[in-house]
């Protein structure tokens, strides 16, 4: 198999680390309707790598995420970006929402040209450093339409160009392809991975499907919900494979099946408890 | 990959191709309504060799309101030309609903986005909200005179919490995926405003406006119903007393007119400013 278990959370020191989470965890109200999303959990992230989370609804991930964006305050522990506590959201940690997160009363152009616009460069730096990111995703044909005359696929691509446009250290995506139909969703996800490896970016993924968590990650984290808390960490190496058919091979399918049964032993954890 | 980018060009081009004829149809049977409408007014009214059903005093022929409005273009009323009197009720109308939107807008924005001018402003505004503003009337005529001003406040009463409230709501409502979007390319908090918040919150603006002008037509009557001797609205309260339905009917039909055509004109701005609305 080409996956293995590792020590997700002290694998490598917070120095080294891109994003380090310290006991972690996020309880949202108080008192009896207090509700834990996550409980204390420690992660590392080496620059460079591409990890997964991934999990069933109500498993903590995208309070997780949005912690790492910063929309949200951890209830305990720390997270550092660089060593650097996280308070707020920043421009050095792009964000790819599911959909609906285009600003549609701008172009495309518009769109990607904001981040560059609020981080202070020129209108017409901004638009050259734009049409570079949609010259990448393939949009440049594009730029004078407005979103809603793209297909979700397309939309989903100008939503990468836009946080890419930035250069940030790391991206952070919540099941940027979840909404999109099978077909259009592969394509993406083959040109993510070969965007991974021509940026070298850190990439935070949310998703809760675990045949995409194979195909793109170099790390995968599997969470279980009811409190949210890690259940699992792998190491991958089908992130690094450049087979577009790699989705189909025994070990792939060997893993796939390997994490398919953890999460769903988790699930019957959870009915006996009840 | 090309497949995906021409396959999603083919839909548009259908879209647009499709949009004119279905909106072609609708047209038609727009018309259809409105000529269904003026047969039954010409037939009831005896346009042709038969008596009339219903009488001129109650309702005079489509051809009798016409001479009336060249008449009255002539010849004014009560010693006021037309255009004075639809000048005057002009400028009643337009002085309160410019009022309210360069106050009622900004200050809903303001509820919308701060919670402590929330606090302040909505509870007085949400209060006056259910009042009859037409019974308000006597109390204005006694603060602020028989002039203008006690007019142009009656039109603005019933009209300004509305404008405020749904700029408030509007705000409210806006995406906050959108929000945290642009804050994480580094938006500050003006940015988020005037780029973000702003754009998306004029949907509901509109709204609030549109709905606003019929109520600002209906407050137009309310306010030249006393102390006044012109305006539209007044001529047809007055032409009424003496059983002058042919002058009442020009009156309305001006107010409809003017009516519908800010409606129409803020509607034309509305597509053309908010072309992206529920286009999600």
């Amino acid at each position: 198999m080409l996956i293995e278990p590792y020590a997700c959370g002290t694998h490598c020191s917070i120095e080294e680390a891109k994003l380090a989470f310290q006991n972690v965890s996020k309880i949202y109200g108080a008192g009896a309707d207090s509700v834990t999303a996550l409980t204390p959990m420690d992660l590392m992230v080496r620059k460079g790598d591409f990890l997964c989370i991934v999990g069933p609804s109500g498993c903590g991930k995208t309070t997780l995420l949005n912690l790492t964006a910063g929309f949200d305050q951890p209830t305990s522990g720390k997270i550092m970006i660089d060593g650097v506590e996280i308070s707020k959201p920043g421009a050095e940690r792009g964000v790819v929402f599911q959909q609906g997160a285009l600003f549609n009363w701008m172009t495309v152009l518009e769109n990607v040209a904001f981040g560059p616009r609020a981080t202070g460069h020129s209108a017409s730096v901004a638009r050259e450093m734009a049409m570079e990111t949609l010259q990448m995703v393939g949009l440049k044909d594009f730029a004078k339409k407005y979103p809603y005359q793209l297909s979700g696929g397309m939309q989903q691509r100008v939503g990468i160009a836009r946080a890419l446009t930035n250069d940030p250290e790391v991206l952070l995506m919540d099941e940027p392809f979840a909404a999109l139909d099978q077909q259009t969703r592969e394509v993406l996800l083959e040109e993510i991975r070969l965007l991974w490896k021509r940026t070298g970016k850190t990439i935070l993924w949310i998703t809760h499907s675990i045949e995409e968590a194979l195909f793109l990650a170099t790390h995968i984290v599997v969470m279980s919900p009811r409190p949210g808390r890690i259940r699992a960490a792998f190491q991958s190496g089908f992130g690094r494979s450049d087979d577009p058919l790699i989705s189909v091979t025994p070990e792939f399918v060997a893993a796939k099946r390997h994490i398919f049964e953890l999460l769903k032993s988790s699930q019957k954890d959870e009915v006996q408890i009840q | 990959m090309t497949d995906v980018y021409s396959q999603s060009e083919a839909v548009l081009d259908k879209h647009d191709e499709k949009r004119p004829r279905k909106r072609l149809n609708d047209l038609w049977l727009t018309l259809a309504t409105f000529s269904g409408l003026l047969a039954a007014w010409l037939i009831a009214t005896g346009t042709g060799p038969w008596d009339p059903i219903i009488q001129p005093l109650f309702l005079p022929s489509p051809a009798l309101v016409i001479q009336t409005f060249f008449q009255l273009l002539e010849n004014g009323f009560q010693g006021k030309s037309l255009g004075q009197h639809v000048g005057i009720s002009l400028y009643r109308f337009s002085t309160a609903f410019i009022f309210c939107i360069l106050i009622g807008v900004p200050l809903g924005l303001l509820m919308g986005m701060n919670r402590r001018v929330r606090a302040i402003f909505e509870p007085p505004i949400q209060a006056i909200r259910p009042v009859p503003k037409i019974a308000l009337l006597p109390l204005f005529l006694i603060w602020f005179g028989i002039g203008d001003l006690s007019k142009i406040i009656v039109i603005a009463a019933p009209v300004f919490p509305i404008i405020a409230i749904s700029a408030m709501q509007a705000v409210q409502s806006v995406s906050r995926m959108k929000i945290q979007a642009a804050q994480s390319l580094g938006a500050s908090r003006w940015t988020v405003f005037a780029r973000i918040v702003l754009p998306a919150s004029l949907p509901g603006i509109f709204t609030g406006i549109r709905l606003s002008i019929s109520i600002a037509v209906t407050m137009l009557v309310a306010a030249e119903l006393t102390a006044t001797s012109e305006g539209i609205a007044w001529m047809a309260l007055t032409a009424a007393e003496f059983l002058a339905t042919n002058i009442v009917i020009v009156a309305v039909v001006i107010m409809a007119v003017i009516g519908f055509g800010l409606d129409r004109l803020f509607w034309l701005l509305e597509r053309r400013i908010v072309h992206w609305s529920g286009k999600d």
